[in-house]
């Protein structure tokens, strides 16, 4: 709010600035275009006194008293500014060069719409390939990352190929899916998983109701548009993009040595568990730290190859893409290849035909560490004895936790995830007349997986196998009539939309085990003694239509307006059909008589729009239970083989359930000033979403354990803000900068009736905890950290009556004693407000980008920090470096209770004690791009660029773990911020170039 | 160009038909439970109420969270054994600690197991099996349904009663104690009256008439005692056992042969739970009994009073582990360390552990000590003790009730159990004196703690608690410890009334 304050004021002081008029010549001149044709309504100003101006007419001719010395300024919006000194002449023929304005930008806005970035009357934010081809990108989603204001995109987990966490203005739903909808050159996908980033021509992210009401029953959540690139016309463009460097995770969590654990174990046991002659052998170098084992610098590259062009007719954009990474956990490749073909036809004047063809595959191999055990493990024993053979258990029973040995699971065991991914689509245009237009498209996505692992019998005795494969086919089919008038006075666009998807799916799961050998591993099932099997099968069906309009009357008033209907098979006939309606309409302030042509204010326009939306995210029957069928309900009435059990549903039917709304209302302005060196575009917007889709808990005498219900309210309001300036822009220096800042207060407004709270989260820790680290209750954020108040530590002669050295907590029910009833709401894990700048500074032929990133106000649960203290279920000693400052007769912390057993056990680890600010400043990126210009022509190189790059060069931040943005939530909405075993993200180098023939 | 305006139309319109497609689920896929016909439909359905039976047995510290009171049992003081010891130091009473990890399971497996049975029964109703067929499995769902709500209400107190025919909400209220021993009673009546003689299924798994007569003998006894106090309940406890021993197919094994894994679904087991080592379907007992030095998780041993007051002989033998096993875990596999044992007292956890679940342990199945042998939910010599206690309860001991008692003490002793030894036979016996050697005899067995708080000498055991146990003892049990909480989610989302406040008797 302070910017915005600022900036009005700059605002009204420029408004008010006047000068003298002083004595001129008179000159004369014409203003044309690159090819010559005359432009009017050029302004053309005195540079040394801007009150002094006039504009061309309609033959491009203009008159202006200056005097000798002085300097025209001569502009028109869409074309570059020049500056021409007058040194005496008195004719001037001006050539006005096309120049891109951001304002001029088009956008596109879904079935087949582009309207320009002036016109918009919705909340859309627009990222092009300009705005992160200097940044090295693998994934689509890293490129929307702090670049669109409204737009969270978290990066949950470090692994390379992971995906991102993607909410728009907030969560809507609570057990529902909150991911955004992804579109692909007008095709619903699945997911952007595999889709190479240098392939994007542009992203646009559907913020608002009006935006996003076109995609009715599943725009709630917000839309990302993608769209790939295609040829232009002209000479055959070879480009190869590569680079290549190393990953290191941020930082390593500080751990006591050896000898110091060892002390630990025999303070928490109250026995000499661990020998004192083994002590000093701790001391003199003995033991392990296992973070040194866990992590490693990580190589990765990354090879873009495309060739693009065309005709008259016909062009085309063909690329193939290989990236490598491995991850800086050990045992952990990822690997990824897809190749794209984009090609459109002109058939004859009426009819354009185009087809957009994409192929994938990724894979993921290696069994993963776990960190939450892992790094907590007996630090007493290496990993191997000195025969270089396992040590598998603890060399002493029961220290540290009943874990295996941590890299028995990922030197032995295998696991293999691929994904492969088919996008085609195919489309056909044609002109009715001029002003008709109709679109027939057709798509299909199809998604193969297969996820495979091996227990070896090195880990725990045990030797199992699971191989899964699921199949996804999603069909689409649109067709799109659309009208188009002629008329700018009263631009009118008119579109109506029949479409229908279909998905379907299917897995099939081989269970073995018994394996008498390791060697095969799940490539040879039929090796196990035991084998299972297991399938499923599941289609939805949606049909819907739209009809929209887009009306400007005189350029200055805009007004769109759409109604979409939505029938899905998901639900049951009487609730099978919604209508999802929007409006909005803008006003362009800028171009009312009163505000044209200003001297400052070079666009001004202020919208507002208001709109319903819905989503249908559950699963296939969902309105129905549906009878347990598998192993777990088979019995061995004789002790032997079992018999096949059907069970009763664990999910009661529920027939009534329909369409989750969002009812959605934004109102903002876009202003540009200084001949758009510097655009803000500020956004209020309040969301309530109703009838949520909530997967709700039965208590166990009812039977099924739970219900998909429409119950429910949740409410998202906020601002987002972004400014985009040109803070230098002469001779060899530009800087730019782009500035968004997203603020969204989340809050649950209702559940279901008379019940003010359900716990809906992930219990973490296997059970460790008897309440659930958050949940969710109404007037707070769908996600509340629950815990103890932890007010410090019992000190010796305290007054209250606690034993010396046990944690203290607030007593909040005034009852004596700490029991439940004195577990409160200590934190959430919602950010107050995120940000994301990026920084552009060009010098001579050298590029700079930077893109900063952070978040305020979260708070993160830091269980790997409490496990780490030896606190939580089957966690036996502690290894954190904080247990040495644990509260001791001669060591009197206030913030580390003592590390004895009888401490640990009145401890109460769910408790403020592991809540830290997650808050955080993060440099994501920097790259510093040497342009070679046109040293290479001569041997037909068009243009050579090498880079160097850093990601996460520094973080700033209080949190104490590996780092405050990887979490064990993972997609979750319901239990957001939690620490434990999280894949840390990395720090990473690399360099690179971009080569094009 | 007309030619393709008009292609472009045939396109269109064929496509808009196509679009009528109906926009129901495909549900071809999914098995519908509304019609159960032969005779593989109904045990199809039977059988997963047996299987959440099972599930719920086959970890005994999570099933036993909140009877660790016990003073047969006791657990490690670290770890994660914090909910255990919450129940082995009687940190509850007034509604705290309703939220400890593990009250919930056996909760949530027995209510499961009555949600399965319910669901059965109310199939039966309009399948088309034959009559024969169907009594059978209606009482065998209706066994296992009494069976679990017996174990509800012992253990969280009176609880709302959910029968076939009911469609629950969640806003039920709990009924009282009384009420719900009469359904139970109902239930067992009607399974002891279909369900086949012992031994007539090769199916050793399936409830026998002989299983619902011992659980109507339970209950009764139970019902005799606290809290409803019926002691004109103590004569049938004594019928229903006669006829049980009268049945003449279950007899005693040998002591030392008891335990072991071939020896299981003997003539001496009334009911069990099965396990399967051809489908891996493990018994966790080895595993929680045995010291984390045994490989095993040293979730629940002896008691030291308990077992230092244990009369030395065969029984005691076959009872417990007394040289814990010293193993380690190598290359996949559970290996001898050096020395092979080590004597309990100095071992890990400073406690022998019960030989009983850890004889027929199994070390090659996984990296921890595991089992296969089937647990026994009653075995004959229960019905000996509840047959003499009953007798000597409703002050009708007699010798067919002192030979029934002797007849438990002789195979204990070794001996043959139907031949008379005046070294070990007892010439009259009080209820406690039964008690005690029920506490014996089936130490360990998910009995001792019904049999204290039945009986009122919860309080009496404890006391003589040895004070060098490690779990902290937080206060000495009166009644308010009798009845444990019922688990906090089930409160949060449902409408009952957590204990004391919401225990209602009659």
């Amino acid at each position: 709010m302070k910017h915005f304050k600022t900036i009005i004021l700059l605002f009204i002081t420029l408004l008010t600035c006047t000068n003298t008029l002083i004595a001129q010549n008179s000159v004369s001149g014409s203003v044309v275009d690159q090819d010559g044709q005359p432009i009017p309504g050029v302004t053309i100003l005195d540079d040394n006194d801007q009150t002094n101006g006039t504009v061309t007419d309609f033959d491009g001719n203009f008159t202006i008293s200056i005097p000798t010395d002085g300097t025209l300024n001569v502009s028109f919006i869409g074309y570059e500014t020049q500056t021409i000194a007058v040194s005496g002449q008195t004719n001037f023929s001006i050539t006005l060069e096309e120049g891109v304005s951001a304002l001029d930008e088009v956008v596109i806005t879904g079935y087949g719409s582009q309207v320009k970035k002036s016109d918009l009357t919705g909340s859309i934010a627009s990222i092009g390939s300009e705005d992160f081809e200097s940044q090295p990108l693998i994934r689509v989603d890293q490129a929307l990352q702090a670049r669109a204001a409204g737009v969270a995109v978290t990066q949950t987990s470090g692994a390379p190929g992971a995906g991102y966490k993607i909410r728009i203005r907030g969560a809507n739903s609570i057990t529902g899916n909150n991911n955004p909808l992804y579109v692909v050159d007008g095709l619903v996908v699945g997911n952007i998983n595999n889709i190479n980033a240098s392939d994007i021509s542009s992203m646009e992210v559907l913020k608002d109701a009006s935006a996003t009401a076109i995609y009715g029953n599943r725009g709630a959540n917000g839309v990302v548009l993608i769209t790939t690139k295609s040829g232009s016309k002209g000479k055959a463009k070879i480009q190869v993009d590569s680079f290549f460097g190393t990953s290191q995770v941020v930082q390593h969590i500080p751990v006591m040595t050896p000898a110091q654990f060892a002390e630990g174990v025999n303070l928490r046991d109250g026995v000499e568990t661990i020998s004192q002659a083994r002590i000093a052998e701790l001391r003199a170098g003995a033991g392990v730290n296992w973070q040194d084992y866990f992590f490693r610098t990580a190589p990765f590259s990354n090879v873009v190859v495309s060739a693009s062009g065309g005709t008259e007719d016909v062009d085309y954009y063909v690329s193939a893409n290989t990236y490598e990474a491995e991850a800086t956990v050990i045992n952990q490749d990822y690997s990824r290849l897809n190749l794209r073909a984009n090609i459109n036809a002109q058939l004859n004047d009426k009819l354009k035909i185009g087809i957009n063809n994409f192929v994938s595959r990724s894979e993921n191999t290696g069994a993963r560490v776990n960190l939450a055990t892992g790094i907590a493990w007996d630090m007493n024993t290496p990993p191997r004895d000195s025969n270089g053979d396992y040590n598998s258990a603890p060399l002493i029973s029961g220290v540290g936790n009943g874990s295996p040995m941590p890299l028995l699971g990922p030197e032995n065991n295998k696991v293999e995830n691929i994904s492969d991914q088919l996008i085609t689509s195919v489309y056909a245009n044609y002109n009715i007349t001029d002003n008709i237009t109709f679109n027939i498209s057709a798509g299909i996505e199809k998604i193969d997986m297969t996820n495979s692992r091996y227990t070896s019998s090195e880990v725990n005795g045990v030797t199992e196998a699971v191989v899964r494969d699921q199949q996804g086919l999603r069909f689409q089919n649109t067709n799109r009539l659309t009208y188009k008038n002629d008329n700018p006075d009263h631009a009118f666009q008119a579109d109506l939309v029949h479409e229908q998807q279909s998905f379907e799916m299917s897995f099939r799961e081989a269970t073995a085990s018994n394996f008498f050998s390791n060697s095969t591993n799940f490539k040879e099932l039929s090796l196990a003694g035991i084998q299972n099997t297991d399938s499923g099968i599941s289609n939805e069906k949606l049909e819907s239509f739209l009809a929209r309009i887009n009306y400007s009357l005189y350029d200055k008033y805009l007004f769109t307006a759409s109604v979409r209907a939505d029938g899905s098979s998901k639900f049951n006939k009487d609730n099978q059909w919604g209508t999802f309606p929007s409006g909005s309409i803008a006003w362009r302030i800028s171009q009312e008589d009163f505000l044209r042509d200003h001297p400052t204010i070079s666009s001004l326009k202020a919208r507002a729009s208001f709109g319903v939306t819905g989503s249908q995210a559950v699963s296939p029957f969902s309105t129905i239970s549906i009878p347990g069928i598998s192993t777990d309900n088979n019995y061995p009435f004789t002790g032997g083989v079992a018999s096949i059990g059907v069970a009763p549903s664990t999910r009661m039917a529920n027939p009534d359930l329909t369409w989750e709304t969002t009812t959605q209302f934004n109102i903002g302005f876009d202003l540009g000033l200084w001949d758009s060196k510097a655009l803000l575009s500020v956004d209020y917007y309040a969301k309530k979403t109703e009838d949520i889709l909530l997967s709700r808990v039965l208590p166990e005498f009812v039977g099924p354990t739970s219900i998909t219900q429409n119950a429910g309210e949740v409410e998202n309001k906020g601002f987002d803000i972004s400014l985009s300036t040109v803070l230098y822009d002469k001779d060899d220096l530009s800087i730019s900068s782009d500035f968004n800042l997203s603020a969204n207060k989340n809050k649950v407004l209702k559940l279901v009736d008379g019940i003010d709270t359900m716990v809906l989260g992930n219990t973490y820790y296997n059970n460790s905890f008897p309440v659930n680290p958050t949940r969710v209750e109404v007037g707070q954020p769908i996600s509340t950290f629950r815990g103890y108040h932890f007010v410090g530590v019992y000190q010796t002669g305290n007054s209250d009556g606690g034993t010396p050295g046990h944690a203290k907590y607030q007593d909040l029910d005034g009852v004596d004693g700490i029991t439940t009833n004195d577990i409160g709401n200590v934190g959430d894990g919602n950010p107050d407000y995120t940000w994301g700048w990026n920084l552009n500074v060009d010098y001579k032929d050298f590029n700079l980008n930077m893109v900063f990133e952070g978040a305020q106000g979260n708070d993160i649960y830091n269980f790997q920090r409490m496990r780490m203290m030896g606190l939580g279920s089957a966690q036996f000693h502690a290894v954190h470096a904080d247990f040495n400052n644990s509260w001791s007769a001669t060591n009197p912390s206030n913030t580390i209770p003592s590390g004895t057993q009888a401490s640990r056990d009145a401890n109460q680890w769910l408790s403020s004690q592991f809540l830290e600010d997650g808050s955080y400043t993060s440099l994501r990126s920097a790259s510093l791009t040497y342009d070679l210009k046109d040293v290479l022509n001569d041997i037909g190189i068009e243009q050579l660029k090498v880079f160097v790059n850093a990601e996460n060069l520094f973080i700033i931040t209080d949190y104490s773990g590996f780092d405050p943005v990887s979490t064990a939530s993972g997609n979750s909405d319901v239990d957001l911020g939690i620490d434990l075993n999280a894949f840390p993200i990395s720090r990473s180098f690399s360099v690179g170039f971009n080569l094009t023939f | 160009m007309k030619n393709t305006y008009k292609i472009f139309t045939l396109i269109a319109s064929v496509l808009l038909v196509f679009s009528c497609s109906d926009l129901e689920e495909d549900r071809s896929g999914i098995l519908s439970l509304d019609n159960l016909q032969s005779e593989g439909d109904l045990v199809a359905a039977l059988t997963p109420v047996y299987k959440e039976l099972q599930e719920t047995f086959k970890n005994p510290h999570f099933m036993r969270t909140n009877t660790f009171g016990s003073d047969d049992i006791t657990t490690w003081w670290g770890g994660n054994k914090a909910p255990l010891r919450v129940f082995d130091g009687f940190n509850y009473g007034n509604g705290e600690n309703s939220e400890v990890n593990w009250l919930d399971w056996d909760w949530k497996g027995f209510w499961k197991v009555i949600y399965h049975a319910n669901s059965l029964v109310e199939g039966l109703k309009t399948s088309t099996a034959p009559d024969e067929t169907k009594n059978v499995v209606e009482g065998e769902a209706r066994f296992l349904r009494a069976f679990a709500y017996f174990q509800l209400v012992r253990e969280h107190g009176n609880m709302p009663i959910i029968l076939d025919g009911m469609t629950p909400t969640g806003d039920e209220q709990r009924a009282t104690v009384l009420e719900n021993y009469q359904h139970i009673e109902a239930d067992l009546l009607f399974a002891e009256a279909n369900l086949p003689a012992p031994g007539a299924t090769a199916n050793v798994g399936r409830a026998s008439a002989a299983a619902a007569k011992t659980v109507l003998a339970d209950l009764y006894l139970t019902w005799a005692g606290w809290p409803v106090k019926d002691t004109s309940k103590n004569a049938l406890a004594a019928t229903k056992a006669k006829e049980v021993i009268d049945m003449g197919y279950h007899s005693l094994l040998p002591i030392d042969q008891l335990w072991l894994l071939e020896n299981a679904n003997s003539r001496e087991s009334i009911f069990s739970v099965q396990f399967s080592k051809e489908e891996d379907q493990r018994n966790g007992h080895p595993a929680a009994t045995s010291f984390h030095m045994a490989r095993g998780w040293s979730d629940m041993y002896p008691e030291l009073q308990f077992f230092n007051d244990f009369p030395e002989g065969p029984r005691k033998d076959a009872t417990f582990v007394t040289d814990i096993p010293n193993r380690g875990f190598s290359g996949g596999k559970i290996i001898t360390k050096t020395p092979a044992t080590i004597p309990w007292a100095v071992s890990q956890r400073f406690h022998p552990m019960y030989g009983k679940f850890t004889a027929s342990e199994d070390l090659t199945v996984v990296g921890r000590t595991m089992g296969y042998r089937p647990i026994e939910v009653y075995r004959y010599s229960e019905v000996l003790l509840i047959y003499a206690e009953a007798k000597a309860a409703s002050g009708s001991m007699d010798a067919s009730a002192l030979e029934a008692l002797n007849q438990v003490k002789r195979r204990a002793a070794g001996l043959d159990p139907n031949t008379a030894d005046a070294l070990v036979d007892a010439t009259s016996a009080t209820v406690n004196d039964i008690v005690t050697e029920k506490g014996w005899e089936l130490a360990a067995e998910h009995k001792r703690w019904f049999d204290l708080i039945r009986t009122e000498t919860l309080e009496d055991a404890i006391s003589r608690r040895d004070p060098s146990e490690q779990v902290p003892l937080v206060r000495q049990p009166t009644k308010a410890q009798y009845i444990t909480p019922i688990p906090a989610e089930a409160i949060a989302t449902s409408k009952l009334t957590q204990n004391p406040q919401g225990f209602r008797v009659q």
